[in-house]
């Protein structure tokens, strides 16, 4: 056995590759919780009566936030994959 | 002078030991191996001190009692206190950390290099510890040549440990085999003179060794054998606490004026400690014996006695110190003073690149991040200005329509004396440091670099674009044509909500928070963008303005659009650094171009 296989052995073994996996995942399953905290708290402020300024405001926000949650689902989806 | 004679004079006198005994040539090599094992060491430490080291330095130095815990772990694991000093003078250089807390780390560092005495007394002296050398040589070598900076670094520790005890076990036996043919015993001198001829040894010898720990692992070696006197160890110990102070001297001599303050510091510290010791020998020495009986030292341990001696002044040093730590600051500040406020003034420099920040990647990265933030807040304010626009009304809640009425000045605010003395100098400072930091950076921390270079660009360009935009906003502001005026005015407006937008941003720890506000902010300089809403074809169409009118603010409003864009750009690197969350996803997170088009069409 080579040197460098030896060394991508004790690196598979001790799960340092998965380690980062991991970090990197719980980084979007945090970003993703609080973008989702979010969206619910938008949801409920544009359920009462808002002038029309707000409410596009509002609605632009809903919608900034449910692309940023599907990309995290995306990333999250490939590093889960 | 001293200099060019020092060196030729250590290796004579080197020299002529080698030809006169064989014995002396093992303990020099030990030394020289031990001192190569240091390097090692430290070379392996380096290179795990990046990505995180903010968010462990914020988090451990933020009390007192914290930065003494972090400077005494830290010298512990790495048995160097030299390395812990020059690394606090670069964290102070990149503006990581305070001077208090430096000093902390610094009191804490004392009574971490009592560790490697407690190791060489205890366990060093005991086995036969060249047989751990040579496996860690072994393995260490083999993991250097590996690519993966940690496999390196780790490479780099075990080669250093190995390196270390191979030197320590040369010592050792050099003293052995060295006290058949010479007793060095004989030379030992008795009383305060004595006391005071082995404190001068003790500064000597760290002084041209640069490590009090390689000083007393000799001391330790030579007292093990019976080669010195305990007395005269003692006072030896107490030499190289002084003379360790060197090491940080020099370190602080390319650092920025806090560097210097800390190295004053270390010296005062170490010095005020050694003379308190020599007042108190006596004492110290009756308190190391009850303290020996104690924890069952025999008596003609010496050795172990002298780990005693070691931690009790060490210590004792701290704890009268820390009622003095923020007189201690106090006194540094006002008589260590930096440079001429008129001359930072007149044509501002960088405030946290210096060579001490080079030190590390981690920090000379801090410190880059610093410093173009610096510039970003230079750039605000001319841009601002530029636009006739109050600093303190774009940064408080005042409505954006009210900030644009209340001008900055009556006069226009000249852009290019601005960017000579502001931007300019510090733009060039930035790159150029940067060019030298990054020959010690790994490719992955390049990049970072290259992304830091691209956002002072961002800043440059943007107060360019800012000089181009101004001339016409002065030259329509008075203008009868209200729709011009109005399309200005709202020119102003957008520029002045980015402004705003992007300082909240620079505040924000929240990472969803910043991401939001960011690509909120993309979408507006969209919806600003003239040319793309229809606003220009609207104006010329009904003949509203006149032709130059339209190509004036055609120009201005790319201009605008522009700014926007740089701003953006920047603040998405260098604020999002501050929160790791996002850091680690890059720029995955952020919304694109297309996304930002696709929401303005579902607002109409």
């Amino acid at each position: 056995m080579g040197v460098k296989k030896f060394i991508e052995l004790v690196t598979e073994t001790l799960g340092l590759d998965e380690m980062k996996k991991s970090s990197k995942k719980k980084s979007v399953k945090n970003l993703l919780k609080k973008l989702n905290s979010k969206k619910d708290a938008i949801s409920k402020r544009l359920k009462a009566k808002l002038s029309k300024k707000k409410t596009k405001e509002l609605n632009e926000e809903m919608e900034i936030i449910q692309f940023q949650i599907k990309k995290g689902e995306v990333i999250l989806k490939k590093l889960n994959s | 002078m001293l200099r060019r004679i020092f060196l030729p004079a250590i290796l004579i006198i080197l020299g002529y030991g080698f030809w006169i005994s064989p014995d002396f040539k093992e303990i020099a090599a030990g030394v020289a191996i031990f001192l190569f094992g240091m390097i090692t060491l430290e070379e392996g430490f380096k290179a795990f001190s990046g990505g995180t080291l903010e968010k462990i330095l914020k988090k451990s130095t933020d009390k007192l009692y914290k930065s003494i815990g972090f400077g005494f772990i830290a010298t512990a694991i790495m048995q160097s206190s030299s390395l812990v000093s020059v690394l606090t003078i670069s964290f102070i250089g990149a503006g990581l950390i305070g001077l208090t807390q430096g000093i902390g780390i610094i009191l804490g560092a004392n009574i971490g290099t009592t560790t490697g005495a407690w190791l060489m007394a205890g366990f060093g002296l005991k086995v036969k510890i060249s047989a751990y050398a040579m496996p860690m040589l072994a393995f260490g070598v083999i993991l250097i040549f590996q690519k993966a900076k940690s496999i390196k670094g780790i490479g780099y520790i075990l080669a250093g440990l190995g390196f270390l005890f191979l030197g320590i076990h040369y010592m050792k036996d050099g003293f052995e085999a060295f006290k058949e043919t010479i007793d060095l015993a004989s030379f030992a001198v008795d009383g305060f003179k004595g006391l005071l001829i082995f404190i001068g040894i003790g500064i000597l010898a760290t002084v041209v060794m640069q490590s009090s720990h390689a000083t007393i692992v000799l001391i330790l070696a030579a007292l093990s054998v019976g080669q010195i006197t305990y007395d005269n160890a003692l006072a030896l110990t107490i030499g190289a606490n002084i003379g360790t102070t060197i090491t940080a001297v020099l370190g602080s001599l390319s650092s920025n004026i806090d560097g210097k303050r800390l190295a004053g510091a270390h010296l005062i510290f170490n010095v005020v400690t050694a003379l308190v010791a020599i007042v108190l020998m006596n004492q110290i020495i009756s308190v190391v014996d009850v303290i020996s009986d104690f924890i069952g030292i025999a008596n003609d341990n010496h050795t172990l006695k002298l780990a005693v001696f070691d931690s009790l002044f060490k210590v004792m040093g701290v704890i009268m110190f820390i009622p003095f730590v923020d007189k201690l600051v106090k006194f540094l500040e006002s008589n260590l003073k930096g440079k001429d406020k008129q001359e930072v003034e007149s044509y501002e420099s960088v405030q946290y690149l210096n060579d001490s920040v080079l030190e590390l990647p981690a920090t000379a990265m801090a410190a880059i991040v610093r410093e173009t933030k610096h510039l970003y807040i230079n750039a605000f304010e001319i841009i601002a200005h530029g636009l006739n626009l109050k600093r303190t009304n774009i940064l408080s809640e005042m409505e954006l329509e009210d900030v644009i009425k209340e001008g900055y000045s009556k006069n226009i605010v000249d852009i290019d004396d601005f960017y000579e003395h502001r931007i300019k100098g510090v733009y060039g400072e930035i790159i150029d440091f940067a060019t030298q930091a990054q020959s010690k950076m790994s490719p992955e921390d390049i990049e970072d670099l290259y992304a830091l270079k691209i956002a002072s660009r961002d800043i440059v360009d943007a107060v360019k674009d800012t000089k181009h935009l101004q001339k016409n906003l002065v030259k329509y502001k008075n203008n009868l044509n209200n729709h011009i005026q109005e399309q200005y005015d709202g020119i102003r407006i957008g520029l002045a909500e980015l402004l705003r937008g992007i300082d909240v941003v620079s505040k924000m720890s929240e990472e969803d928070e910043v991401i939001v506000l960011l690509s909120k902010m993309k979408v507006n300089m969209q919806r600003y963008d003239i040319l793309a809403n229809g606003t220009l074809d609207n104006l010329i169409r009904n003949n509203l303005i006149t032709n130059e009118m339209a190509t004036s603010l055609m120009n201005d409003s790319a201009y605008a659009y522009e700014i926007s864009k740089h701003f953006i750009a920047m603040a998405e690197i260098i604020f999002i650094d501050v929160s790791s969350d996002i850091k680690n996803l890059g720029e995955d997170m952020l919304i694109s171009d297309e996304e930002v088009d696709k929401i303005l069409e579902k607002g109409d």
